[in-house]
């Protein structure tokens, strides 16, 4: 009875612990997100041009996003962010099943070598991806030339370069919650499913889809969301054959000097990446998908 | 599985795939390598005359050492503070049962689902709004804002492997709360602490899009080798990419010599017990 009501202390002791605990982030969350994100959506209400928070309020930058074809960059990020998705997805799967396996060299090596270029700037990788497509003297054609005596030509600087930069940054963010989500999938279930006579599609579409389910939405969604946003990639290896949002977006507070207008596009941005992000996050139950 | 197997021949072109792509994935490294060996201004690959001269070069400026040096201070200070804000916002994500919990877990997850940048530039204007100038102290605030969310999901998965009745058993042993953490919890979830700082590091060291608006006149290695990619290029700029990556390197080899040595003391017998 004693050791009862003891008890019963500790656990209301600790829904106590849980806000004092997460107070410092959320304090961090606050001031670093959700505030400045507040700030932007309140400076795209004010006139064109203008730099201070309190000129009255208007719609009139959201009408010129649309009116001055920002709908294209619009149009172009979500489309690479699409088809970035996809590739990455497929790309994974075949990977994250041979990687999901424990307890296998093969699977740890390959693992940690995957891993390893995420913590390499994104500003090396894609300078070396420009210096491997470059024309004439680059690694690829200058190696092809030195080998073979032919010249060949460069995507460099073209949609296709853009989106295999895409795909080489973010294929890791696909993969590894892949990864996850395929390791929840009982190797007995898919056993099961052979030994009754279950072909390989159905065991694809009955067994190891749904159970890897959580893995897959978590990681296309990362991917999704992060190349929509991303400018660098467009930036060195796309050249000039693509304006993606982000560009514009940059461009607004840079070179124009129009925050407003600028702030208007960002939140327009936001907007798209909440309207995906937020139905896949009530979706998901963290605790199964983090815990071993 | 019994021989000929279809299973298995799908196993084998899998292994296959996979290595390709890892190939794949190394090409742009290892062209940068490449390309710091020569002595042109232009690239012409294969290079007439290979050399280390633009490692020596590079190794002699004074702005080799500063970018380094700025790099190095950001992301030791945002490794120190995220794990400062990570190891209690972790316990709160996998440990304390509390109502506003699966809020808290999925609000904490926005910042990672989020165009960094866009964060960047939404971070300039608030800045700007309060009228601070930005130096390289407020980018080490936008990297923490999307560092922390992620070294409090490393140090979580590691929570989630710790059996609460450990710390449970302390208590009845009469443990305080703060024994029972410094004692039980803390040694549990040190693998995950020390692993949260090194993705809280490596990850600020290679920043690029949250640095970019958020520096100010201080310039970040990433950020100095993306102006210098295509204008003025010279075989240096590859150079300082490489002994950027060799870099973070030493610091892998540092947390991997740290755990090699923790785990020695801990395995080590009659350290604590007593007491």
């Amino acid at each position: 009875m004693a050791s009862q009501d003891h008890s019963n202390d500790r656990s209301q002791d600790r829904s106590r612990a849980g806000p004092i605990a997460m107070a410092p982030v959320a304090a961090l969350l606050v001031v670093g997100f959700l505030v400045p994100l507040v700030l932007v959506a309140w400076l795209s209400l004010m006139p064109e041009r203008t730099f201070g928070l309190d000129a009255g309020l208007t719609g009139a930058n959201y009408v010129t996003a649309v009116r001055d074809g920002y709908v294209v960059p619009l149009g172009w990020s979500l489309a690479f962010a699409a088809a970035t998705t996809a590739i990455c997805l497929l790309v994974s799967w075949p990977m994250a099943k041979v990687l999901a396996r424990r307890g296998s060299a093969f699977a740890l090596t390959v693992t940690i070598l995957v891993a390893l270029p995420i913590f390499v700037s994104e500003s090396v990788r894609l300078f070396g991806t420009s210096l491997f497509l470059m024309p004439r003297g680059g690694i690829l054609a200058g190696s092809v030339n030195a080998l073979f005596g032919i010249q060949i030509g460069s995507i460099l600087y073209t949609k296709t370069a853009t989106l295999v930069g895409l795909v080489y940054v973010y294929l890791p963010f696909a993969l590894f919650p892949m990864i996850l989500g395929l390791a929840q999938v009982p190797r007995d279930q898919v056993d099961a499913a052979r030994d009754l006579g279950a072909s390989g599609w159905q065991v694809l579409r009955e067994v190891e889809l749904p159970n890897a389910m959580p893995g897959l939405l978590i990681g296309g969604l990362l991917v999704f969301v992060l190349a929509f946003g991303a400018n660098t990639e467009a930036n060195v290896l796309g050249g000039q054959s693509v304006a993606v949002i982000t560009k514009s977006i940059d461009q607004r507070f840079s070179y124009a000097q129009d925050w407003p207008l600028g702030s208007a596009l960002t939140i327009l941005v936001a907007a798209i990446t909440a309207a995906v992000v937020f139905p896949v996050l009530a979706r998901i139950d963290l605790d199964r998908l983090l815990r071993r | 599985m019994s021989a000929g197997d279809p299973t298995r021949e799908g196993e084998t072109l899998r292994r296959a795939f996979t290595a390709l792509v890892v190939v794949l994935l190394y090409l742009p490294i290892v062209s940068v390598v490449l390309a710091s060996l020569a002595n042109t201004r232009y690239m012409i690959f294969p290079h007439r005359v290979w050399t280390i001269d633009a490692y020596r070069e590079a190794i002699g400026q004074y702005t080799t050492a500063d970018l380094h040096a700025t790099s190095l201070k950001i992301a030791l200070l945002v490794a120190i503070l995220a794990v400062a804000l990570a190891v209690p916002g972790a316990l709160a994500f996998a440990r304390f049962r509390w109502r506003g919990r699966r809020l808290y877990q999925r609000a904490l997850l926005l910042p990672i689902f989020f165009p960094q940048p866009v964060l960047g530039l939404a971070l300039l204007v608030a800045l700007s709004a309060a009228g601070i100038v930005p130096d390289w102290r407020t980018a080490v605030f936008a990297h923490l804002v999307w560092v922390v969310p992620i070294a409090t999901l490393v140090i979580s998965i590691r929570l989630y492997g710790f059996d609460p009745a450990q710390e449970e058993a302390a208590y009845d042993l009469g443990a305080t709360r703060l024994q029972a953490f410094r004692e039980v919890t803390l040694p549990a979830i040190a693998p995950g602490i020390v692993s949260g700082a090194l993705f809280a590091f490596l990850l600020s060291w290679s920043n690029l899009p949250l640095s970019m608006y958020t520096t100010g006149a201080d310039t970040t290695l990433p950020e100095w080798l993306y102006s210098r990619m295509a204008t003025n290029y010279s075989p240096q700029v590859p150079a300082i990419a490489v002994l950027s990556v060799g870099a973070s390197a030493l610091a892998v080899a540092a947390f991997l010599l740290a755990r090699g040595l923790w785990r020695r003391a801990a395995s080590s017998p009659a350290t604590r017990a007593t007491s």
